[in-house]
């Protein structure tokens, strides 16, 4: 099969997928019955409360059977039209909610991930390289206690270690909470309640307004909860590269490319590492559903005002237009970044394209 | 019977002869033992109610480890080792029920799936493929949500987030044991589909289940204690549970860091505990590394 036929079998094959995960949203919203789904779909701001109600039942055909409705409901989500969220942090419909809120923890979990690889795979080769030796040892169980322990206890740590101001004041450099620091902020007129404008990336619309030390103090912010979600993440990933690598180390070919002479440095780098790396690849798709579950904790614990901080609000505050549309975002971020994984592991190895 | 024992045995033999699953099963043995006390006689191991945590409303503030409290109080005026105790109980009970009956359901689904394969399977697996299209996190709150907040529909949610992964072990092991000559014989001597099912293919296919359950039940615990972390637990205040013990010490913790230390350490032994022990039993079970 070709390259290009492989893509384009993987993207039809996005449609059955995208279509089970509105079924079981659908599924979702209509095991609590009808009650609250008119209650997201009606803006309070708008008034005329009941003849809302009757218009949402008319526009959701909730009269129908239960696969029509499906059908209607879906028409609406494709349309953008997903309802409103009413939280302490914002107000509003839902697609404008996640535009709000998706770029901060798009760049929280690009940045985790791109570090959890950066880290994970290269320690991994080193330490089945190193068997047995010290180095080898620590990464080991360094892994071990990141896969073991619970990510937001490990962010709560880390805010104890850096906040204990009186305990520990060398420690105190970096900030614990929030976006940006609300001093620095409140001066911007371009932010207002977690929020920043015009695209709603803070560290990118603190460069569009020139202001450096709010870029800066953003970059701070980060510090703490990237290292949390990377830490927590890059075990996985560092165990099966570790694995892996140590398993084919032990090959024949890997023998015979020895016993011809090729230095070990060659033996590493072109016969080892590129077959050890193919089964990493497939965990990928996993690691992003753990980085994306590992944002709802770290944004919940650094107060990190994002996707999975909303999510959190809106489960709190029953508000189901918001747990729909997080859930709803959630699961296309996740299909599209397995896709993306799949056509990259396309071009990587041949013997995909059967 | 006695060659299934004999097994047993030298499994047992081998996850012992190795230091770190040694270790990983006397921290999971002590783990059960503390639950099953909480269960039959909690005052044994200094528990007054296994059920509940005992406020002490004439001292909120916690305090830190003493004599008196070895792990310290938390708010409001809870003796933190005695909640750790009772919580191990709850904690442990609602993540094994979550791996057990993903155990099930994926089991049924996988074996199925792969026993008549062709559009069963495929029908089968494609259901299976859109559970694992949300993230688990997001997805358990989702089910939670519409479900309601209770420690049971938590169970639930995870369960439903956790079955796919073992209907894909499943699948995989079916599909091997099926071709071996034993389940030829088997069917040849006239034994229908349901005994080989139950005498052949299921048995074989439940043991590395076990030991992905094994490798999975610390992390269950984790996310389990996370959900409520999150904020589940609103009805009961004064639930047991490791969770809600760190985030009711988390508005202290800068005074008073014991109250999110202690119960946290709780979860992360155990989790080292059952990863390994779990990496042991892989090793254990591995016909490659038996003899």
């Amino acid at each position: 099969m070709k390259l290009r036929y492989y893509i384009l079998r993987r993207l039809l094959f996005v449609i059955p997928t995208l279509l089970g995960l509105t079924i079981i949203v659908f599924v979702l919203i209509h095991v609590q019955g009808t009650t609250n789904l008119i209650g997201s779909y009606i803006n309070p701001r708008a008034g005329n409360i009941a003849g809302q109600e009757h218009a949402v039942i008319k526009l959701l055909h909730l009269n129908e059977p239960l696969p029509y409705q499906y059908l209607y409901w879906l028409w609406q989500i494709l349309h953008g039209n997903w309802g409103y969220t009413h939280t302490g942090i914002y107000s509003g419909p839902v697609t404008n909610a996640i535009l709000l809120f998706y770029p901060n923890s798009l760049v929280l979990a690009i940045i985790s991930f791109i570090l959890v690889t950066l880290i994970s795979i290269p320690l991994g080769v080193w330490s089945a390289v190193r068997r047995n030796s010290l180095g080898d040892h620590l990464t080991r169980v360094a892994s071990f206690i990141g896969y073991s322990m619970p990510i937001y206890w490990l962010g709560l740590l880390l805010i104890l270690v850096f906040a204990s101001n009186d305990v520990n004041p060398v420690l105190n450099i970096l900030p614990i909470s929030g976006t940006v620091s609300t001093t620095l902020i409140s001066s911007a007129s371009w932010y207002s309640r977690g929020i920043s404008y015009p695209t709603h990336l803070l560290l990118l619309d603190a460069l569009i307004h020139g202001r450096l030390d709010i870029f800066a103090n953003a970059l701070e912010h980060l510090v703490l909860p990237v290292a949390t979600l990377t830490y927590g993440t890059l075990a996985g990933i560092l165990r099966v590269t570790r694995s892996s690598m140590q398993d084919t180390l032990s090959q024949d070919y890997v023998r015979t490319a020895r016993a011809k002479g090729l230095p070990e440095s060659v033996v590493v780098k072109v016969h080892a590492r590129r077959n050890a790396l193919i089964p990493v690849t497939t965990l990928l798709g996993y690691t992003i559903a753990s980085l994306l579950g590992g944002v709802v904790l770290i944004e919940t614990v650094f107060n990190y005002i994002g996707l999975g901080y909303w999510t959190t609000q809106s489960f709190l505050s029953n508000d189901l237009g918001g747990v729909m549309g997080a859930t709803v975002i959630f699961g296309l971020t996740f299909v599209f970044a397995n896709l993306v994984v799949d056509v990259a592991y396309g071009f990587l190895d041949p013997r995909i394209r059967y | 019977m006695s060659s299934r024992l004999n097994e047993l045995w030298l499994t047992l033999r081998i996850i012992l002869e190795n230091k770190s699953s040694a270790a990983g099963l006397i921290i999971v043995l002590a783990y059960v033992l503390i639950a099953i006390i909480d269960f039959v006689y909690p005052s044994l191991i200094g528990v007054h109610d296994a059920y509940a945590l005992i406020p002490n409303f004439s001292d909120t503030v916690p305090s830190p480890p003493s004599p008196a409290h070895i792990f310290g109080t938390t708010f409001p005026g809870v003796d933190l080792y005695q909640a750790i105790m009772a919580a191990i109980r709850v904690d442990l009970w609602y993540s094994l029920l979550v791996v057990l009956g993903g155990m099930v359901i994926g089991t049924v689904v996988g074996v199925f799936a792969a026993y008549y394969g062709g559009y069963v399977d495929e029908a089968l697996m494609r259901f299976t493929d859109i559970f694992l299209s949300i993230p688990y996190l997001p997805f358990a709150i989702a089910i939670a949500f519409f479900l309601g907040r209770e420690l049971n529909n938590i169970s639930i949610a995870l369960t439903l987030v956790w079955w796919p992964l073992y209907a894909r072990y499943a699948r995989g092991q079916t599909l091997s044991v099926k071709e071996n000559t034993y389940v030829e014989a088997a069917r040849a001597s006239g034994v229908g589909t349901p005994g080989i099912l139950a005498q052949h293919i299921v048995p074989n296919v439940l043991t590395p289940i076990f030991v992905q359950i094994s490798l999975d039940l610390g992390t269950v615990v984790q996310v389990f204690a996370g959900l409520v972390f999150i904020g589940f637990a609103t009805g009961n205040t004064l639930l047991p549970e490791l969770g809600t013990l760190i985030s009711d010490g988390f508005q202290y913790a800068v005074t008073a860091p014991w109250t999110i230390f202690f119960p946290g350490m709780a979860i992360l032994i155990f989790a080292i505990g059952m990863n390994l022990l779990g990496d042991g039993l892989r090793d254990a079970l591995d016909p490659k590394r038996r003899t």
